[in-house]
């Protein structure tokens, strides 16, 4: 027996969810396909949790103006799920960095974003960085945003999520695609969002005979540290710009900041169009589907020495944080994104009726970019 | 047989200079990674590469990234010769998760093009994240393993720069440089040739908070203020040491750079000859005054020409006494500048 439906989404990251209320509130009937056993259980949780208003491209003027547009409507929309009581320093690293003091403001000016001039000392130590400023950004919290689309989704008829699900191959027949489940259960539509961020080239090449092209990315796994601030750094984000820096800002409204790095955040690397990764060692998690990092029993060790390291080496003493957990995903990036260090949001139709979609995008606020394509 | 009953819990960066060298990257590793390892709870490699045009990089690469997977590398040449330690290296070894780890933390830093010895280390020691810095200037193991960790217990009974200096032959020309340096210097501490050293956190603020380009390390770490120490070797290899890092004329022209940055010889020159000419002019004064009252009266107009001579003569020599100090202030002013170009960092990490 067949289902069919209007829209099959696979993934239930934010862009999944986004898309599939979205669609239901047009009236369509929708599926989503999730692999883990809950929505938002990879990337859409397990990052910095940022809301990007630009700062961070201060080589990229088109991904920041973009940015800040999103910025806006993203804090009125999900406000619920907004922490933005706390002050949010970047800095411009003295050593290494491809972007000093000037150029960070003038480029602030350029894409017209609060960038307010604050004394180094305050934060830094001695040295360690040219300039620092006092700018507008916040920080969403993921299980807040999880459980808005739970309820918002779950009460709808035409709306089913499927957990667990373990897709064996799409099909096309005639003006719409059948998705077979490896459990014989099959489901088709004329419209398939593949929303499944990781596991973008996976899904594209479980598609029999359409010969999509994968997406030229490169596999990072990735540990984002929780970890506990201190008195003096509780209402207080630093993001230091702009190379192999780091950033600990709060997390959503959780009370903890995460911890990230340039060079540690990052663990193992897969160069390969699927990624491939030597800790790969059970049957569930292979070339061909990426079970959730965060849940494997082969997960790195942690990278907190080091991360707190530069973190240290960086900041003021009176600015302490303590290690509380460390979290991991999978991270696809575009390899074409990396001189100019932009993240544009790529949204791709490989087919047109029956329709075939696929968004990669590592930003949480661009979500508004699927809209004109549902 | 290497001591590592208790690992130390400080955190070292480990920066090395890596300059077509690749027929000395393994056998560095080998000599030195097991020592870390053994030493040390947690540590990170920072591999500046100056512009190689060799295969080093991919030598390097391949090292780390395929030695991970047998289990080869820094424990091969780390005692051999009993049976146990090498079985425990295997055993560690099976723990997939250890190596995977310890494969990501080794970073390469790309200068643009060549910039030799000096910049390319600043780069690395600015980007090491360690209580306490190794340096390495060259990556010919000439020196027992053992020598890592001796350095390092030196620096923890009171010192904040340590050095490892090889015995023996040491060329001419480096020889007279070190001699003349330290004669001229005017610091109390003395520079000499160094295979490495290790230097201390604070020692590192130091230097930096003097706000100042460091063109030559060595020089800037003596002069730090902190108490420094070498510790000496017999070189293994019996060749003896051949720094071929940077080319003759680099060399040439950072010694005359040190001269002029760190000593007051060219000052003190500038002084001797105003002095030298100083004396001569009141030489021909008094030679002028003694002929104005002597019958013998030279030609008409030739003692005014001379007194105007050796008095303007006297002034331009004082001038540039003065011009040469206002000019190595201005050196200092422009030593403030970021003085080295890097093309990137890129993390060794293994799939």
């Amino acid at each position: 027996m067949e289902s069919v439906y209007d829209k099959i989404i696979i993934g239930a990251g934010l862009y999944g969810m986004y898309a599939a209320l979205h669609c239901a509130k047009k009236g369509e009937r929708v599926l989503v396909l999730e692999y883990d056993d809950a929505p938002f259980k990879r990337a859409t949780y397990i990052n910095q949790a940022r809301v990007h208003m630009g700062y961070h491209y201060p080589r990229s003027l088109s991904t920041a103006m973009k940015s800040a547009g999103y910025f806006k409507r993203f804090v009125e929309e999900f406000g619920f799920c907004i922490h933005s009581s706390f002050r949010q320093i970047y800095a411009t690293s003295a050593k290494f960095s491809w972007t000093d003091k000037k150029q960070f403001q003038d480029f602030c000016k350029a894409a017209e974003i609060k960038c307010e001039e604050m004394p180094v000392s305050g934060y830094f130590k001695a040295g360690m960085c040219d300039g620092a400023f006092l700018t507008e950004e916040y920080t969403y919290d993921a299980m807040l945003l999880r459980d808005y689309y739970v309820k918002e989704l779950f009460g709808r008829s035409n709306v089913e999520v499927r957990y667990g699900a373990r897709i064996g191959k799409i099909c096309r027949k005639g003006s719409s695609y059948e998705v077979h489940l490896s459990d014989g259960s099959r489901f088709s539509s004329g419209y398939i969002l593949n929303a499944t961020y990781a596991s973008t080239n996976q899904i594209l090449q479980l598609v029999e005979g359409a010969d999509f092209k994968p997406f030229d990315i490169k596999y990072e796994l990735c540990e984002i540290i929780l970890c506990r601030p201190g008195e003096r750094l509780e209402n207080i984000g630093i993001t230091v710009m702009d190379g192999p820096f780091f950033s600990i800002m709060p997390f959503g409204k959780t009370g903890y900041h995460s911890l990230t790095s340039v060079t540690f955040t990052p663990h193992v690397t897969s160069y390969e169009r699927l990624p491939s990764f030597s800790c790969q060692r059970g049957e569930e998690c292979n070339m061909g589907q990426l079970a959730n990092c965060n849940d494997c029993k082969d997960k790195p060790e942690t990278a907190w020495e080091y991360m707190a390291r530069l973190a240290g080496k960086y900041m003021r003493e009176d600015l302490e944080f303590a290690y509380a957990g460390s979290l991991f995903s999978m991270k696809p990036i575009l390899k074409s994104s990396e001189v100019d260090d932009s993240r544009p949001t790529r949204i791709r139709i490989d087919s047109v009726e029956p329709h075939f979609v696929s968004v990669l995008s590592g930003k949480i606020n661009t979500v508004y970019d699927l809209e004109e394509f549902l | 047989m290497v001591t590592a009953d208790k690992k130390e819990s400080k955190f070292v960066s480990v920066v090395v200079y890596l300059h077509n060298d690749s027929r000395h990257i393994a056998p560095f590793f080998d000599t030195v990674l097991g020592m870390f390892r053994d030493n040390f709870e947690k540590y990170e490699i920072i591999c500046v590469n100056d512009a190689s045009t060799d295969d080093s990089v991919k030598i390097l690469k391949d090292y780390f990234e395929k030695g991970e997977e047998t289990g080869k590398n820094g424990l091969s040449a780390m005692s051999q010769e009993t049976v146990e330690s090498v079985e425990a290296a295997g055993k560690g070894n099976k723990n997939g998760r250890e190596t995977l780890w310890n494969g990501s933390m080794i970073n390469i830093i790309h200068m643009s093009y060549f910039q030799g010895l000096e910049a390319s280390m600043n780069a690395g020691r600015d980007m090491a994240i360690g209580d306490f810095v190794y340096e390495f200037d060259d990556i010919n193991p000439d020196y027992p393993p053992e020598l890592i960790r001796d350095v390092y217990d030196r620096m923890l009974s009171g010192y904040d720069i340590v050095a490892a200096s090889c015995k023996g032959k040491i060329k001419l020309t480096s020889r007279l440089f070190y001699l003349f340096y330290n004669l001229t210097s005017s610091s109390r501490n003395k520079i000499g040739q160094e295979t490495f050293r290790i230097l201390s956190r604070r020692a590192i603020n130091r230097v930096m908070s003097m706000g100042q380009y460091i063109p030559y390390r060595k020089a800037v770490y003596v002069n730090c203020g902190l108490k420094t120490d070498t510790v000496y070797y017999e070189s293994r290899s019996s060749v003896g040491r051949h720094k071929s890092k940077t080319d003759g004329n680099e060399r040439m022209s950072l010694a005359i750079d040190s001269f002029i940055y760190f000593t007051n010889v060219l000052e003190r020159l500038s002084l001797v000859v105003s002095g030298a000419f100083l004396l001569f002019t009141l030489g021909v004064a008094v030679y002028i005054a003694g002929s104005f009252f002597s019958a013998n009266k030279p030609v008409e107009g030739w003692l005014s020409t001379m007194g105007f001579l050796s008095l303007g003569f006297f002034g331009v020599f004082s001038l540039l006494t003065f011009i040469l100090k206002y000019l190595s202030v201005m050196l200092s002013l422009i030593f403030k500048h970021q003085r080295y170009l890097i093309e990137g960092v890129e993390k060794i990490s293994k799939q």
